[in-house]
């Protein structure tokens, strides 16, 4: 009876973060679940808590450093770059990497370091911005269509399944082409288009634990039905929100980079990575490849960080996991 | 009035098929009596109707569930058809229910201590300290031993004895009911964990004047512990009285041949 119920939740975190990765490994699990049975609580005083660091997958703490370090150059760029990155002309035009300059110069001179730093900001800022507002109306949304299914249910998923229809970057470089080019825009667009997955998410998982005894026992003892969807059920269904929360911020760096290079979603001179990918085009074909390149770097960076920290995410958000 | 806690009469219901919408009735005119500060059993077996007829009472049937006859008194007073806030006042602090699978009924992403403070907290807006506090009084009172540690344990690390012993202690302790409603809580339990449950639920019935009804299909330890026995078949009740009247002088076929059925097992056992 025990054996069945933990079989029944390994295989549904199995199934629910399908992205591969350490946690998500049959082999690594059929390996994990055995020991775990047998370390009954009374057999083993284990330490408490450790930090929560170290509880990381080995691709989990890559991921969260190399975020930390983007967290890091973003604060730094406030403070201090190299040289001023909206000035043109700090050394020749073209210049490769060199001790002056280590990341090189672009078309007009300016230093490619200086305008990566301070490109974090928008790539950074805009990422999480809009991830957080999509997360909160999706989730919460989602959570109330889960809960209630019926009319509110249906008329909830029809109109995400609207939204839906279009692909995400046309969708996305439609609006901002209509809205125009702004942070706010670009922030609103983005957070338009992740909401549906989330809510998507957050009302199966609802649906299918809705009925769970223990969701029955938060309704007896006398929780209104506020309290069990955002108390009691919401938080059983964190981890695979979260674990996508990553994957919908690596998408929107990619996206914001999109509306960049298009010349769509800042105005054409801010120092966003897109753009600057951009206009280090020309310098490509002639063999100024670093105006490019750096940039790019930046992007896949930026985005690699937020898929390694998915599924290392999903594992601290559930106990059952919990090493 | 003052002699009965719960009352059920002439309660009837059906399933609404899936595919067909065709109707097909489960509970015949069910009626049955509690008797205050009485263990009361509800025996039958699997299928009998006897959970869904206790589901019923809190208002927690499963959606495809209808009722087409019959009324529930709570101490007199109709609870059938009342709105979710009334029936939230009734739920949890008037009559309150222990699952069959407590770890089923126990959320897995918070801790055994926190969930019986926020329980409590539902109803009493003590703060969280002293809501803790409570929380391990209660899972020491159930026997739970080092109640410190084991409250800030989580669901899974509790084994399915010392889960149904926690899921006592918010029932019973932490929302202090007067009815308390157990539907079969030591299946799928060992046999001396069995026993060890069954006597933590008549020493908290005792001791507390807590009403218990114990639906159950295990007639040993509805011989051992229960007052009143309720016997149902096919949605049907088919015999009520007292504990001994039963077990001594069956009136009814169908009571005859669980005694016997029953019998045969434990002689084997």
């Amino acid at each position: 009876m025990e054996m069945l119920e933990r079989r029944r939740f390994g295989l549904a975190r199995f199934r629910t973060l399908s992205p591969a990765g350490p946690g998500a490994d049959p082999q690594q699990r059929a390996e994990e679940n055995p020991g775990r049975m047998l370390s009954r609580p009374e057999a083993a005083p284990k330490p408490r808590r450790k930090r929560r660091f170290s509880r990381l997958t080995l691709s989990g703490k890559v991921g969260a450093t190399l975020l930390a370090f983007y967290v890091g150059v973003t604060i730094l760029s406030f403070f201090w770059t190299p040289y001023d990155p909206t000035m043109p002309g700090a050394g020749m035009p073209y210049e490769a990497p060199s001790l002056a300059f280590p990341l090189g110069t672009d078309r007009l001179g300016t230093d490619i370091l200086s305008m990566l730093m301070m490109g974090t900001r928008y790539d950074l800022g805009i990422c999480l911005a809009a991830v957080f507002i999509a997360f909160s109306i999706g989730t919460i949304l989602g959570t109330i269509a889960g809960y209630f299914g019926g009319t509110v249910d249906t008329v909830i998923m029809r109109l995400i399944e609207i939204v839906q229809a279009f692909p995400g970057l046309l969708f996305a470089m439609l609006i901002v082409q209509a809205a125009g080019p702004g942070v706010v825009n670009v922030i609103a667009v983005l957070s338009f288009v992740g909401m549906p997955d989330y809510l998507r998410l957050a009302r199966a998982e609802i649906r299918s634990r809705r009925e769970w005894q223990f969701a029955e026992a938060a309704r007896l003892v006398g929780n209104l039905w506020f309290g069990v969807a955002f108390k009691h059920l919401l938080p059983n269904s964190m981890g695979p929100l979260l674990a996508f929360t990553s994957l919908n911020a690596a998408f929107s760096v990619l996206i914001i980079g999109s509306l960049g290079f298009l010349g769509l979603g800042l105005s054409p001179d801010s120092p966003e990575w897109g753009n600057m990918i951009a206009r280090g085009q020309d310098g490509v074909m002639t063999g100024q490849w670093w105006v490019s390149l750096f940039p790019g770097i930046a992007v896949l960076g930026m985005t690699a960080a937020f898929y390694m920290l998915g599924d290392a995410i999903a594992d601290i958000t559930d106990p059952r996991r919990r090493r | 009035m003052s002699d009965v806690i719960l009352e059920i009469e002439g309660y009837s219901g059906a399933f609404r098929g899936r595919e067909s919408g065709e109707m097909e009735p489960v509970l015949f005119d069910v009626s049955y009596r509690l008797k205050p500060k009485a263990i009361t059993a509800v025996v039958g077996e699997t299928g009998s109707g006897k959970s869904l007829m206790a589901l019923s009472v809190l208002g927690l049937q499963p959606p495809t569930f209808r009722r087409t006859a019959g009324s529930i008194r709570f101490k007199g007073e109709e609870i059938l058809g009342l709105d979710d806030r009334a029936l939230r006042r009734i739920r949890g602090r008037r009559i309150s229910m222990v699952f069959q699978d407590a770890r089923a009924a126990l959320n897995p992403v918070f801790t055994v201590g926190d969930q019986l403070a926020d329980t409590d907290r539902l109803h009493s807006g003590r703060s969280r300290h002293a809501a803790m506090a409570k929380a391990i009084e209660a899972l020491r009172r159930v026997q739970i031993p080092e109640p410190e540690r084991r409250a800030r344990q989580y669901p899974h690390e509790y084994s399915g004895g010392m889960a149904q012993r926690a899921m006592i202690a918010m029932a019973a302790l932490i929302c202090e009911p007067e009815l308390l409603i157990m539907d079969e809580p030591t299946t799928g339990l060992d046999v001396t964990t069995q026993a060890e449950i069954m006597e933590l639920i008549v020493d908290l019935a005792k001791s507390r004047g807590l009403t218990v009804c114990l639906i159950t299909h295990d007639l040993g330890v509805v011989a051992e512990t229960c007052d009143e026995v309720i016997v149902m078949n096919k949605g049907r009740v088919v015999e009520t009285g007292a504990t001994e009247q039963i077990f001594t002088a069956p009136a009814h076929a169908y009571t005859r041949r669980l005694l016997a059925a029953s019998q045969l097992g434990e002689e084997g056992a």
